[in-house]
């Protein structure tokens, strides 16, 4: 490859288009915090977590469920949690019989009951099919949680989102790193509510 | 003090009563705040510590697509689903420069549990590699630990068929370190799992763009 091939300063260079929105995040804090306690006090009740994305984010959809029910630290409870894009059969069905806006709609209206938790994550906050499945979820009562990118997107202005939190950058890639920083956080801290059962009411939104 | 204590004390000493929601959402923000600085850390200190040999890792995977390899990309739980990440990333990418062919062994479940029932879990991304792999294909590997068995067994039968070895492990490197294991390995230098699964994210989607406009730039 010659002088085409990467170079240790490419490599910095990647890196560094990071931090801005690995720092900006922390202005994100109190409305992490203000989702982990109201992920918590869905849990509390009995509730259970449904995820779902696209492309990357599917797969940031299945690693937030897992976390939830194999905790990484031994000792922290197991939590129901449920990732939509783990099956290709429904997928496919949903597709190929309601359309692409229906993909996580569609198995979110057979699974899901009141008190569960609906999240869904896309980079931009324009995906259609996971503002459909929001819309779906709140209509029905869920919670619901939306993680998004740049500036938010159609996502951000919508009523349909109880809690939204946004990774500052408009690179897809970025975001997805943020992503799963906030969500590993959301994991984790859910549970000092929930041992904390006095937190989960007072305070809240 | 239990293990709890020592990591949330902000819960113990006056724990119940008015206030408890405030007071608790008002640690939870401190904290989230910490976790953040902690990555931030962890990037900077992967960036200053391997860049050199990211960039020689990227030259050496534009060189497998080059010559027509395919890259295969496994793990564990999480890293399973960082696996498909790894593979999306290349088929599907997000930044400009070419698709590149990718699989995740995680993505096949009937294989996945047809090896972990007939055989042993240590095989199941060994045996698909040694079938379908060839030389100068690319294995793509994911551990936080660096001790996944069935991963190191992933890399030895790549190993055996002449591929490129790549490796993301956390900690101390685990037996993913030892030497004669990867071609081209990258420990994060940390005690979380969760903050070496966000800095491993980095590094592969690092090595996806590298990658890319390596091959866009040829």
């Amino acid at each position: 490859m010659g002088e085409l091939g990467s170079t240790a300063a490419d490599a910095v260079a990647a890196f560094g288009r990071r931090r801005a929105a690995t720092t900006a995040l922390a202005d994100e804090a109190e409305a992490v915090a203000a989702t982990c306690q109201a992920m918590a006090a869905r849990f509390h009740a009995g509730g259970r977590l449904l995820t779902f994305g696209n492309g990357a984010a599917a797969a940031d959809a299945a690693h937030l469920a897992v976390e939830f029910v194999h905790p990484v630290i031994v000792g922290k409870r197991a939590l129901p949690a449920l990732s939509l894009v783990n099956d290709p059969a429904t997928l496919t069905a949903a597709l190929a019989a309601e359309g692409p806006d229906e993909t996580f709609a569609a198995p979110l209206r057979c699974l899901a009951v009141p008190a569960d938790i609906a999240l869904g994550l896309s980079p931009d906050g324009e995906c259609r099919n996971v503002a459909r499945a929001l819309g779906v979820a709140r209509a029905r009562g869920l919670l619901t949680v939306a993680l998004v990118g740049g500036d938010g997107g159609r996502l951000a202005g919508s009523g349909d989102v109880d809690h939204l939190v946004v990774a500052r950058s408009s690179d897809p890639a970025v975001v997805k790193e943020i992503h799963v920083t906030i969500y590993h956080v959301l994991w984790e801290l859910v549970h000092v509510f929930l041992e904390n059962p006095d937190s989960l009411t007072d305070g809240a939104a | 003090m239990t293990g709890l204590e020592s990591l949330y004390p902000f819960l113990y000493p006056s724990s119940g009563g008015a206030g408890s929601g405030e007071r608790v959402l008002g640690e939870v923000a401190a904290s989230t705040r910490e976790k953040i600085a902690e990555i931030d850390r962890l990037r900077r200190r992967v960036a200053d510590e391997q860049a050199e040999e990211i960039a020689r890792c990227a030259r050496a995977m534009a060189a497998s697509f080059a010559a027509g390899g395919r890259l295969v990309a496994f793990g564990n739980g999480g890293s399973s689903t960082d696996a498909q990440a790894v593979a999306a990333c290349f088929t599907v990418p997000a930044s400009p420069g070419p698709a590149l062919p990718a699989v995740a062994l995680t993505a096949d479940v009937a294989v996945l549990t047809a090896l972990a029932n007939d055989v042993s879990f240590e095989v199941v991304f060994a045996r698909p590699i040694a079938a379908a792999g060839r030389p100068g294909d690319i294995a793509f590997a994911l551990s936080t630990s660096g001790g996944s068995r069935n991963v190191l067994a992933g890399l030895a039968a790549a190993r055996r068929t002449g591929m490129l070895t790549v490796g993301l492990a956390g900690g101390g490197g685990g037996a993913m370190a030892e030497p004669g294991t990867v071609d081209h390995l990258f420990v994060m230098p940390s005690s979380s799992v969760h903050r070496i699964q966000e800095a491993q994210t980095t590094v592969y989607q690092v090595l996806g763009e590298l990658v890319r406009d390596e091959l866009r730039r040829s």
